[in-house]
């Protein structure tokens, strides 16, 4: 009997897990540059409904990133920027560089390129600065990031890639990512377009989400029918044994 | 349960926000020399659930950790400086700016505004003031004698007099700053100056980058309504969604209160 209580806790536990994993991804649906939250652990429950085995603990809910492209959305402003195939953007902070997909920059008071919290954008040769007497409109983008006004390059972003190693990113909040072993070190991305004047939306699908909410709604109540029918079961138990 | 709550609550909050923007947005689509604002969200911070790389049976570790995120904030809002629409007036005294500058005008207790609102007039002195009555920096007053006056692309105000001789009585001068989104909106159509936005390079029109001033045009508003409306209804959907959320929430909440209390 207990060795049902330890399973139904087990899965009603993850199936919390991915309920707030699901309310996160949702909270995010308009977040520029956001990566949704795969959450796995509905279909790993699908799969094992066929397979016989089953033990409590068994479970492995795989979280990754879902680092899929996001949808294409035109602003016009000449400091947005999308990134369309694999790479990211690369944030100088004083901890060590952050990733980041969110190429909605600004300029500081120095004229130099910088993210929404302030912090330098990285640059092939550091940080990129926009003259002073060169206006933002008369800033060109090309698809490989190298930035030129006029005839003459002022830089170029430094956009890097994992490769493999991309799962083992770790989200820091700001739309930014961390890459927590040091032994890694990404490399020149090189299959990607990086498209002024556009953002890249969040790739959360509503529709997605929302049957994969209901669907852990229904197994949530699934699993209380049995704590419930356990209940019963033990009752009736009871009552023959006690006659 | 709490944190799927407070989670799905941040999502409504930012999309409230955002529909504040939208609206301030749309109410200003004929505001002369308005620039749309556009909200920036950024996830929240993530909890740590489970580390990557923990065991879970001998031998086997989990490929990747199990962070959950705590929901969206709205980080800022940034002015879009793209250009807006040109109207023709045909009165001499509108200008309009076409590229990159602001005009400068000088509050009544002597410090500077910013501004893309070329409607200038005149007051009872000469001086060309903007439509609230600020004289622009440098003043420039136009004589009484004054038959017509035209504003050149570089911004000099040539004046005809009675006797049919044009003189120059000034030039208006263009504003740059290095970070023209941190600037702060005051109202009025007015801009200041703030850290964030660097400090001010003055020129002339049409040199070093500035834009050339059109006399008798104004610049509209750069709102597009169909972009903003398409906009609203993302956001009305996002909150819909994110309130969708917390009733599921509260089903399961009320799924697990029934077993307790039977």
């Amino acid at each position: 009997m207990s060795v049902i209580t330890e399973q139904v806790s087990t899965s009603i536990e993850a199936l919390m897990d991915e309920f707030y994993i699901i309310t996160h991804n949702l909270a995010n649906v308009s977040t520029v540059g956001f990566k949704r939250r795969c959450n796995a652990f509905s279909r790993v429950l699908e799969g094992q409904e066929s397979s016989e085995e089953y033990s409590p603990g068994s479970i492995n809910l795989e979280s990754a990133f879902d680092f899929s492209q996001g949808g294409m959305v035109e602003t016009g402003r000449e400091l947005d920027f999308a990134l369309f195939g694999r790479g990211f953007f690369v944030i100088e902070t004083a901890a060590g560089p952050l990733y980041t997909r969110n190429g909605t920059f600004r300029t500081n008071q120095n004229g130099q390129i910088v993210d929404g919290e302030g912090r330098i954008v990285s640059g092939e040769a550091g940080p990129i600065t926009i003259p002073a007497n060169v206006s933002l409109s008369q800033l060109s983008v090309s698809s490989n990031g190298s930035i030129r006004v006029g005839d003459t390059a002022i830089g170029r972003f430094r956009i890097v890639d994992f490769g493999e190693n991309e799962s083992k990113l770790v989200p820091v909040g700001a739309s930014c990512f961390l890459m927590p072993e040091e032994g890694i070190v990404p490399v020149a991305a090189e299959d990607v377009v990086v498209k002024q004047g556009y953002q890249e939306s969040s790739n959360v699908r509503i529709v997605d989400e929302l049957v994969d909410m209901i669907m852990v709604c229904r197994l949530y109540e699934a699993n209380m029918k049995f704590i419930t029918a356990q209940e019963e079961t033990s009752n009736s138990i009871m009552g023959v044994a006690m006659g | 349960m709490l944190r799927a709550f407070s989670t799905a609550a941040t999502g409504m909050t930012a999309q409230q926000m955002m529909v504040d923007v939208i609206a301030n947005n749309l109410a200003n689509v004929n505001t002369n020399g308005f620039k749309r604002s556009q909200i920036d969200f950024q996830d929240l911070l993530y909890v740590e659930m489970r580390e990557s790389g923990t065991e879970v049976a001998s031998g086997v570790t989990t490929p990747g950790g199990l962070e959950i995120g705590s929901g969206v904030r709205a980080a800022s809002t940034i002015k879009v400086f793209t250009p807006g629409e040109l109207q023709s007036t045909g009165r001499p005294l509108d200008i309009a700016i076409t590229g990159d500058g602001f005009l400068q005008v000088t509050l009544p207790n002597g410090e500077l505004r910013y501004t893309r609102d070329g409607a200038l007039q005149r007051n009872a002195d000469g001086e060309m003031v903007n439509n609230m009555g600020y004289p622009i920096e440098p003043a420039i007053t136009i004589p009484t004698d004054a038959v017509s006056v035209d504003i050149g692309k570089d911004g000099s105000v040539n004046v005809t007099d009675t006797s049919g001789t044009v003189s120059v009585v000034g030039t208006i001068q263009l504003v740059r700053f290095p970070n023209p989104s941190g600037l702060s909106s005051e109202g009025d159509n007015l801009l200041a100056e703030t850290e964030a936005s660097g400090t001010p390079m003055t020129g002339t029109a049409g040199e070093n980058g500035f834009g050339t001033i059109q006399s008798g045009f104004l610049e509209k508003s750069n709102v597009q309504m169909v972009t903003e409306l398409v906009n609203l209804i993302n956001a009305q959907r996002a909150y819909e969604i994110n309130s969708r959320a917390i009733r599921a929430g509260d089903d399961m909440l009320r799924t697990a209160s029934n077993i307790a209390v039977r």
